[in-house]
């Protein structure tokens, strides 16, 4: 079904908040106010990655974008190229959102037009824009703690003591989300394509040019999210949000989402966002290897997709076949 | 002796009774034809004989014996194999290696052996009339008759006893099908037990032994295929709720008069396809309702999805009230005021995890949305539950899963779909396949209240009653050329028909 | 039948377009191999005229062998899984992980004879645990595999912190580059019989041509008795011992583990199977083509390297080479589609 699951976000929120008193427990300085903020802030990327993301996934078809991590990674070089060499600042940032938006057509165009398969599609520009973005660096960071205090604002400010880029990025860009996913035509139209793509094509729905068009919002929130992180880190770094395409892919998952389509919900993902940066953060706080948070957002993402097949199509099967035999009997 | 026997076989699927106490007999070296309509249960029984699906009543019996089918593997066992109107294949694979797909001549280290296999399916080739060079072809080079012939050589090669033919010359040409009826009789006199299941009167003389016909999941006749005649046969399908009787008769005059002199609304010349049709020659007039008629494969669904939009034609055109148009897309067809209810009610009509809501207004977005982009929810709402009392659409609420109603209740929504649309042209593929006579009635009706209203309707129909009892001019189609066309009161089930298999050799129009 | 005539989108008159008359020559121009030995062909003439005699050396030579066969044995275990529709993109990890463990036990003293056969195993069995939730868990196999890829990198973490292990047995290093037989490197003569004997096992074995065929349609397969779960699952594991052997080959080119081995890793191995034209939907493709798309990958990288062009252009040039040709590909399928 089209939208979000209550019980999935109750769920997903005893969960954060479990996860969040675990470590709290063994580490009670995590909930001071500085702590909780740069938590959110860290989530603020990938959160913006994952809704990328989960438009495309729900686009359908076994549509999926391996190339968000890349994406943003060439984008935070771009913008960090042009502020060093003395653009104004919000040219940079355009650059960034633009330069992701052009990446992600890229996408569109190999998958809408040339008809590759998205896993491979993506892979192939994954390696092309890693290689780009490495190649604009020479393989280094580029410094930008010179660049303009306001660039810098955008990773690092605060507003109402807010983190800047919660208040005027992300939570306005949910309530955009949520506005086109449930409420636009746009969103409607993605949700039917995603379900039943020839029977949305047969009612007048331009199903390409809709997968197409997510792929271009993915690759521009990419880009967004890794201007963001070049501002909040002062550097830009060639590998831009790392594990982003992992992460992006579990919180997408965990939010409600089908990795089939047809199915999902901004506000699920930015919960599942949410739980995700708890426990990373957790893990970071105590010094756990990045290794190992990766690993263990590997181990969320298989464990939720497995738990989730059993419950929604092995156990009713198992439990329909027991009933069965109990009435022969 | 009796090969196989069923005994009151009693299947459902999620309380629809599929099947109501079934009973065959099909013994050895003799052909059973089942009869029966679109929605009778033959394709349940097929399964049910495969293994593919488990009875909830009744028994089988092989030989005599009791058994119980877990799966196609097993009913392929014990000597019981389908051949299925669309192929099963392996596309890139070779005819041989479809034909022992599964069931390989290795030796002992697994190796294939090619030589065995051509051994072993040699002396079937003839009787099947197939040239061994084809064995080495990539399947997907043959033509859908010849695959059915490798399925054919598939099941004989394992040894089938028991071969289910599940209306095998739907899709097959007229000589294809004169070499698949040859086939049979060889199969048949070397012993085998045929079962051979068709809704096509007109093939029960020419291949049956023993006719059983069966209607809304019971039989309701069995006699020997000599003593039957078509008229008893149709009586028997139709079941209590028809007489024979409007099926013979001609149309309604008073719907064939007049309007027959108004200029089409939709007119399509000369309309090829590199692969589904030739030189196409359609008309539709307005506040009419035309029927096209023709067996599965003729390409009228492939006429009318290019006429949709969905398909590209080679050459031809394509005129809308005098203007040419050639859409690209469905979206541009429907913009252009052109609206098709597709065939294939699961894989290309409804989004069955959404809700009612969703399904009935997705051909409306943008007229119920402000600004062409932002949904109006509560002129949506008003729409569904409008829809919903018009077509007498039950459901609980206007947010249920279309995928939970029942199909006639699915087919009803797919129609509404289209008739809260302003249109020029609707045309509708099977509006009523696989649903109750009762909601039939209910479609046939709306489809004549929208034909009043100004609309030129098209439908396509299999199903010779349908067109009989809807359709004012009749257009008859068969592998890809229109092959008859009628106009007002001339038409006949017989004439149709047979035009439609190739009875008839005539193409001229018949006048009212 | 009808379904696969519709099409869901404007870039439909590739679909329509006249049919093709079959001429040899073009059915020959048309094969990924030839391309793919044009570009072998092409890489090469530019890198002998570029590297100023650095390409036709002994020691490069041997070298480019050597990493061609460290990624064409996992290739070809790659293709049995892309064959019948799968991918496995975790062989980075799983590569680091086995050759953590089998240099672990080297540092424990274990005798080389012992460890060897553990490195196969050891593959086998994370190639095993993949499809046992993709094939009993229904989960995607890409989902999947991302999963395990950062799941067995932090499995490969755990046992060695931030430590090294350089004590490996020098007599690996000796057989699989140092020993020649003729011309070949140890390592390139094993994964030549590899790849010789799973092409030979997908020609002519029941099991192979059964892949096919589940490639080709699975519902079909499963109807005539194929059991595709098992077979799908077995080339999983076939694939992880594959990966067991290209760790052991690749400790012998650079006898040294850490945290990071093998990371990036499954990109080249998929790009050469991809390259080689077994397609990602599965059943058509081939070990031939894998050979020679293990070529293309070994080959670009070597010519950056010897014509001092930044080691970063190979992700482009890579990721180019995929896109393109897997496009022209399907570009030229859709025509195929409508004779």
């Amino acid at each position: 079904m089209s939208g979000f699951r209550s019980g999935r976000i109750l769920i997903l929120g005893v969960f954060a908040l479990l996860v969040l008193g675990g470590f709290a427990v063994g580490n009670p300085t995590i909930l001071s106010a500085d702590n909780v903020s740069s938590m959110a802030v860290f989530a603020v990327e990938l959160g913006i990655i994952a809704f990328g993301q989960g438009l495309v996934i729900e686009g359908g078809d076994g549509a999926i974008d391996l190339s968000v991590g890349a994406i943003s990674g060439l984008a935070q070089i771009l913008t960090a190229l042009f502020i060093t060499h003395g653009l104004p600042w919000p040219v940079g940032i355009g650059i960034g959102i633009l330069s992701g938006a052009a990446m992600g057509g890229c996408n569109a165009a190999a998958i809408a037009r040339f008809r590759i398969p998205p896993i491979i599609a993506t892979l192939g520009t994954m390696f092309a824009f890693t290689g780009l973005a490495l190649i604009a660096s020479e393989g280094n960071t580029i410094d930008l703690t010179a660049a303009p205090a306001r660039f810098l604002a955008a990773g690092q400010g605060s507003v109402l003591g807010v983190p800047f880029q919660i208040l005027c990025v992300y939570l306005p860009l949910l309530g955009v989300l949520v506005l086109v996913q449930h409420r636009s035509r746009f969103g409607r139209a993605l949700y039917l394509a995603g379900t039943n793509a020839t029977a949305a094509w047969l009612a007048g729905i331009h199903v390409k040019r809709l997968r197409a068009a997510t792929y271009v919002l993915s690759g521009a929130l990419s880009g967004l999210a890794g201007v963001i992180a070049a501002a909040r880190l002062g550097t830009a770094t060639p590998d831009g949000v790392p594990e982003a395409n992992l992460i992006s892919i579990a919180i997408v998952v965990l939010g409600g989402a089908s990795i089939f389509g047809g199915d999902g919900s901004p506000v699920g993902t930015a919960i599942a966002t949410i739980a995700i940066a708890v426990v990373n953060y957790g893990l970071n706080y105590n010094d756990f290897n990045p290794t190992l948070q990766a690993g263990m957002m590997g181990l969320i993402l298989v464990l939720v997709v497995l738990v989730e097949n059993l419950v929604r199509g092995h156990l009713p099967r198992l439990i329909a076949a027991a009933r069965n035999r109990r009435k022969m009997a | 002796m009796n090969r196989l026997e069923l005994r009151g076989i009693v299947k459902s699927f999620g309380g629809v009774r599929a099947l109501k106490g079934v009973d065959a007999v099909i013994a050895a070296g003799r052909t059973l034809v089942l009869l029966g309509e679109n929605g009778a249960g033959k394709s349940t029984l097929i399964k049910t004989l495969t293994g593919a699906v488990r009875p909830d009543e009744g028994e089988i019996l092989i030989d005599g014996t009791p058994v119980v089918l877990r799966d196609p593997m097993h009913a392929r066992a014990l000597g019981i194999t389908a051949v299925y109107q669309e192929p099963m294949i392996f596309p890139h694979l070779s005819v041989l290696e479809n034909i022992f797909a599964g069931c390989e001549i290795t030796d002992r280290f697994g190796r294939v052996q090619t030589e065995a296999m051509l051994r072993a399916v040699r002396p079937w080739l003839s009787s099947l009339d197939l040239a061994e060079s084809l064995l080495h072809r990539p399947m997907a080079d043959l033509g859908l008759g010849h695959q059915q012939l490798v399925l054919i050589a598939q099941a004989l090669v394992q040894g089938a006893r028991v071969i289910v033919f599940d209306e095998p010359t739907a899709i097959l040409s007229r000589a294809e099908t004169d070499r698949l009826v040859g086939i049979i009789h060889r199969l048949r006199d070397d012993g085998r037990a045929i079962v051979y299941i068709t809704h096509r009167l007109e093939e029960v003389p020419r291949l049956g032994d023993h006719v059983t016909v069966l209607t809304d999941g019971r039989v309701t006749g069995d006699y020997a295929a000599s003593e039957v005649t078509e008229d008893l046969l149709l009586r028997l399908m139709m079941g209590k709720r028809h007489d024979a009787g409007p099926e013979r008769e001609a149309i309604r005059p008073s719907a064939a008069a007049g309007a027959s002199s108004a200029p089409p609304v939709l007119s399509i010349r000369g309309l090829s396809h590199s692969r589904h049709f030739h030189d196409v020659d359609w008309d539709a007039s307005g506040g009419r309702i035309t029927g096209i008629y023709g067996l599965v494969g003729a390409g009228r669904s492939e006429v009318a999805m290019t006429v949709f939009g969905a398909l590209r034609a080679a050459s031809g055109r394509i005129l809308l009230d005098g203007r040419e148009i050639m859409p690209r897309s469905p979206a541009e067809a429907m913009a252009l005021g052109i609206g098709y209810l597709p065939e294939d009610r699961k894989k290309q009509g409804i989004f069955a995890p959404m809700g009612l809501e969703s399904n009935l207004t997705c051909t409306g977005l943008s007229r119920l949305s402000h600004g062409g982009w932002l949904l109006n929810f509560p002129a949506m709402l008003t729409e569904t539950q409008a829809i919903m009392r018009r077509f007498a659409i039950k459901a609980d609420t206007p947010g249920t899963a279309i995928g939970t109603l029942s199909g006639g209740n699915q087919q009803k929504g797919l129609f509404a779909r289209w008739a809260g649309q302003t249109l020029r042209v609707l045309i509708l593929d099977e509006p009523t396949r696989g649903i109750d006579l009762a909601t039939k009635a209910e479609i046939h009706g709306f489809i004549r209240q929208l034909a009043q209203a100004g609309t030129a309707i098209v439908v396509i129909t299999s199903d010779l009653a349908e067109l009989m009892a809807v359709s004012q001019d009749v257009i008859v189609m068969r592998q890809g050329r229109v092959v008859d066309r009628f106009r007002g009161t001339a038409v006949t089930a017989e004439r149709v028909l047979a035009s439609a298999i190739g009875a008839a050799t005539s193409s001229q129009e018949h006048a009212a | 039948m009808k379904s696969s005539a519709l099409n869901l989108g404007p870039a439909a008159p590739a679909l329509h377009g006249p049919r093709r008359v079959p001429v040899a020559w073009r059915a020959l121009l048309a094969r990924r191999e030839t391309a793919l030995l044009g570009v072998i062909v092409l890489v090469v003439t530019a890198v002998s005229l570029g590297a100023h005699g650095g390409f036709w050396t002994r020691v490069n030579l041997d070298g480019l062998m050597v990493t061609c066969a460290i990624t064409a044995v996992p290739a070809a275990g790659m293709t049995l899984v892309i064959l019948t529709g799968g991918i496995d993109a975790s062989i980075g990890s799983m590569l680091g992980l086995v050759s953590a463990i089998g240099g672990l036990l080297f540092v424990a003293g274990w005798p080389v004879a012992a460890v060897v056969p553990v490195f196969l195993l050891a593959g086998a069995a994370l190639g095993w645990i993949n499809g046992l939730i993709i094939l009993c868990g229904r989960v995607p196999p890409i989902v999947c595999t991302l999963g395990t890829l950062s799941i067995f990198r932090m499995g490969v973490f755990l046992m060695m912190g931030s430590e090294w292990i350089t004590a490996l047995p020098p007599g690996l290093t000796r057989f699989f580059v140092a020993d020649h037989l003729g011309p070949l490197p140890g390592a390139a003569v094993i994964a030549l019989v590899i790849m010789a004997a799973l092409a030979a096992f997908l020609r002519v074995h029941r099991t192979g041509r059964r892949l096919f065929a589940i490639g080709n349609n699975e519902e079909a397969a499963r109807l005539v008795g194929i059991p595709v779960r098992r077979l799908r699952w077995m080339t999983y594991t076939i694939l992880g011992a594959c990966v067991g052997l290209g760790a052991l080959m690749r400790l012998g080119q650079s006898p040294i583990v850490q945290t990071t081995t093998g990371s990036g890793f499954e990109l080249g191995v998929i790009a050469a199977v991809v390259l080689g034209g077994t397609e990602l939907s599965g059943g058509r493709g081939g070990m031939f083509g894998t050979f020679l798309g293990t070529l293309v990958v070994g080959l670009v990288g070597d010519a950056i390297v010897l014509m001092h062009i930044q080691p970063f252009w190979s992700g482009v040039v890579l990721g180019s080479i995929i896109l393109a040709s897997v496009g022209l590909n399907e570009g030229r399928r859709a025509r195929q589609v409508v004779s």
